[in-house]
């Protein structure tokens, strides 16, 4: 593999560089940068099919890249497979192979030793809330739990990179909750996780950083705080005391009010500012003029984010093609 | 506070190929296969019962005694008939034949039983015999003595019809024998084999010969046969064995072979069809893994080859027949299997990483299945002649050349040629080789593809693929 030349230490814990992927007729991956530093929280977003999965298989070295510089760990993932732990979109279990039995099997191929190694996935058991499973056998349980399972496959050996696709869909509330708090946890400990989602709120919850793709191009490759500060838009949104109908014309006609869009329940009011006015200034007015249960300046969802880059990129369809899962 | 393991990952060493890896994965397969209700029975105690059926057989006969009490009716010319069966039940009765399986086991070990099925008519006979043999003319009304029977109250009733006793007996008449519905089958079997044997009697003393004489002169005399090989040292030849032996050879290494092959496509397509082959693919390269697989199943077939061959081998042991295996045959024997396990585990691995379900897989073995039946098909010829030019060329076919190596090792009186064990070493070594080596490119390719399944044409391209 190329060296990836790196002038900060220490090396970032993925590190790729116009890295091309394609599967027959289909670009999965174009000309893709993408840098994970070492202990951070990053989240690969983007629809489905835009590309997600085959970064990742390819920054484990599941699938080769036809072009471009990869770099895992310093080095290329097939050395530092111990060290990273990999929980791939499609779950897979042993069906008929007990719950103990599978993570050790895991824990071993991961170049754990055998002492100490049955108490070791007891403990994590109990740490993901799926008590008293060590002896049942995969095909016994939810598909929730059998995903938990296998997270714990993916980080029982204390990997120094977590490498998680899509850890949380398909599990309700509290399962999800309780794997968020794992990654918090882990991330904590100082460990690099870099996950793949399409829940931007999840995403907005965790992340440091995110890296969103569409159609195998990178379209935005940001900070939390830098996205909501670009995309966020220039308007303050009211809800008076008094009813909207009373207040509204009160609020419109505040200098440097662009235009107002009530909200669907009839509550709240979204006044857009002209942006050469202050928007402090403009809020300071209206709380002047009409009292107010909330008046806040308006935040960005990565959501709307997601939304408009997505559909400024032409949207997400794309023809399927065969290849790697 | 999460948990933690006795090593965190950044104290491990970084690391490639790992030989620990490959016995962790060789092991799951082993248990996962061998620790199974069906293979337990199927491999190990369907062969251990076997044996020790086989084992306990003469006890078993011996030690059950079919009691015969009764009186028969023979409806006859001249009475000659009935006279002479109740001689013979009369000898069978009073010890000349007693302890039949006695008889069978001084008979066998003295080389004088005849061929299996007089031998096992012999083992049938019930050990206590007490029958009354009433002679009744031809013309008798029978239709009396068949109520009798019906009812149970006589064991049989037999005519002899006067054909078959004249100086040109008849050939296409047969003897009559009626039973009860409730006569046991030994029983129907002894009064039917007692009932010609009395009627050969009867027409030789006719001819006023000396029975015993009679007999001695149509006694087919038996061949001993040995075969002088070239170093001038006669072989014992054990003509049947000589045909069933290597065949038994070779039915356990194609057994065997397949069992455990099939068994490694059936788990690489249930891997990748539950998706768990992308789980191992993050901890294992697709080397260490296509390679713990294939040891852990030919673990697998070892066990079974063992079981089994223990079985044949300790039955030859029983026969004091096991100087027609030397220890070379079976060590090359051990070579041949591996060479074959390997060649077909490759494929059957391939084949199984390329495709999503057994139905798919099907049409991608059967140009190897198909070379593979060679040596069943040619297992007479080579049998017969295993050092002809048919064997010798069947040896050098890559796949099929284990198995013929097998059948002329087993089956050859003399030793094959050294050059020729060579070559097909060689060969099929080199086919091994090259196999192994293929199946693993096209196992990191196939395990992680999906969608419809690959033409052969498109599997080769995977093996090219960097």
């Amino acid at each position: 593999m190329s060296q990836v030349s790196s002038s900060s230490l220490p090396e970032p814990a993925v590190h790729l560089r116009g890295v091309n992927k394609r599967f027959g007729a289909t670009a999965a991956v174009v000309n893709l940068d993408l840098c994970v530093p070492r202990g951070a929280l990053v989240g690969l977003l983007g629809p489905n099919g835009a590309g997600k999965s085959t970064a990742i298989r390819m920054i484990m070295s599941l699938i080769r890249q036809d072009s471009g510089e990869l770099r895992v760990l310093g080095g290329d993932a097939l050395d530092m497979k111990d060290r990273i732990g990999y929980l791939p979109e499609e779950r897979g279990v042993y069906r008929r192979m007990r719950v103990g039995e599978f993570l050790m099997y895991l824990g071993r191929l991961k170049g754990l030793p055998r002492q100490g190694l049955a108490n070791c996935v007891e403990r994590w058991l109990e740490r993901i809330e799926l008590p008293g499973v060590f002896r049942s056998r995969c095909q016994e349980l939810s598909k929730g739990m059998q995903q938990k399972v296998q997270f714990i496959g993916a980080v029982l050996h204390e990997p120094d990179l977590i490498v998680l696709d899509e850890p949380f869909s398909g599990l309700d509330p509290l399962n999800a909750r309780v794997l968020i708090s794992v990654v918090q946890e882990l991330h904590r400990e100082g460990r690099t996780i870099f996950l793949s989602t399409h829940q931007m709120s999840q995403a907005e919850q965790l992340c440091q950083q995110v890296i969103l793709i569409n159609r195998g191009e990178k379209i935005l490759d940001s900070t939390i705080r830098e996205v909501t500060q670009r995309f966020s838009p220039w308007a303050i949104e009211v809800e008076p005391l008094a009813s909207l109908p009373a207040t509204h014309d009160v609020l419109a006609a505040i200098d440097g009010v662009e235009s107002t869009h009530a909200s669907d329940d009839g509550h709240s009011l979204t006044l857009n500012i002209d942006s050469t006015h202050d928007l402090q200034v403009v809020m300071n007015r209206a709380v002047a003029l009409v009292p107010c249960r909330r008046i806040e300046i308006t935040r960005v969802s990565l959501d709307d984010v997601f939304v408009r880059l997505v559909t400024e990129h032409g949207g997400h369809a794309r023809q399927p093609a065969r290849g790697a899962a | 506070m999460l948990p933690q393991s006795n090593q965190s990952a950044s104290k491990r060493p970084d690391s490639g190929f790992r030989w620990s890896r490959i016995a962790t994965i060789a092991t799951r397969e082993f248990r996962q296969t061998v620790f199974t209700k069906g293979f337990i029975f199927g491999a190990v105690l369907f062969p251990l019962v076997m044996f020790a059926v086989i084992g306990v057989m003469p006890f078993l006969m011996s030690s059950s005694p079919v009691p015969v009490s009764g009186t028969l009716v023979v409806a006859d010319e001249d009475g000659s008939v009935a006279r002479a069966m109740q001689k013979l039940f009369d000898q069978y009765k009073t010890g000349n034949n007693a302890n039949s399986a006695q008889a069978i086991q001084d008979a066998f070990a003295a080389g004088q039983a005849g061929d299996v099925s007089s031998l096992q008519s012999l083992v049938d006979l019930p050990r206590s015999i007490d029958v009354i043999v009433r002679r009744v003319a031809l013309d008798t009304d029978l239709a009396a003595v068949r109520e009798e029977v019906q009812r149970g109250e006589l064991l049989a009733l037999i005519e002899i019809p006067a054909s078959l006793l004249g100086a040109n007996p008849s050939t296409v008449t047969d003897i009559v024998l009626l039973v009860p519905t409730t006569s046991p089958a030994k029983t129907t079997a002894l009064f039917s084999r007692v009932s010609r044997e009395a009627t050969v009697i009867a027409r030789v003393e006719r001819t006023g010969m000396d029975l015993a004489q009679a007999r001695a002169l149509v006694r087919e005399p038996k061949a001993d046969t040995a075969r002088l090989t070239k170093e001038g040292a006669q072989a014992k030849e054990h003509t049947e064995m000589r045909f069933l032996i290597p065949a038994g050879f070779m039915m356990l290494m194609w057994i065997a072979t397949f069992t455990s092959a099939n068994q490694l496509l059936t788990t690489t397509i249930e891997e990748k069809s539950s998706k768990v082959i992308e789980v191992l693919l993050s901890a294992v390269s697709p080397l260490e893994l296509l390679s713990g697989k294939i040891v852990g199943q030919s673990l697998v077939s070892l066990l079974m080859l063992s079981t089994y061959g223990a079985a044949g081998i300790a039955g030859l042991a029983f026969m004091t027949m096991l100087d027609i295996l030397p220890l070379s045959t079976l060590v090359l024997f051990l070579v041949w299997f591996l060479l074959a396990y390997f060649m077909v585990a490759s494929i059957m691995a391939a084949v199984g990483s390329a495709v999503s379900d057994l139905r798919e897989a099907q049409s991608l073995v059967q140009l190897p299945m198909i070379i593979m039946i060679i040596p069943l098909l040619l297992w007479m010829p080579i049998t017969e002649n295993p050092t002809g030019w048919p064997a010798t060329i069947a040896s050098f076919i890559p796949l099929a050349g284990p198995f013929v190596m097998v059948l002329r090792t087993t089956a050859a009186v003399e030793p094959i040629s050294t050059w020729q064990i060579a070559i097909a070493l060689i060969v099929n070594a080199g086919t091994t080789i090259a196999l192994v080596w293929i199946a693993s490119r096209i196992f990191r390719v196939g395990v992680l593809m999906q969608g419809k399944p690959p033409t052969p044409r498109e599997l080769l391209r995977w093996a090219r693929t960097r």
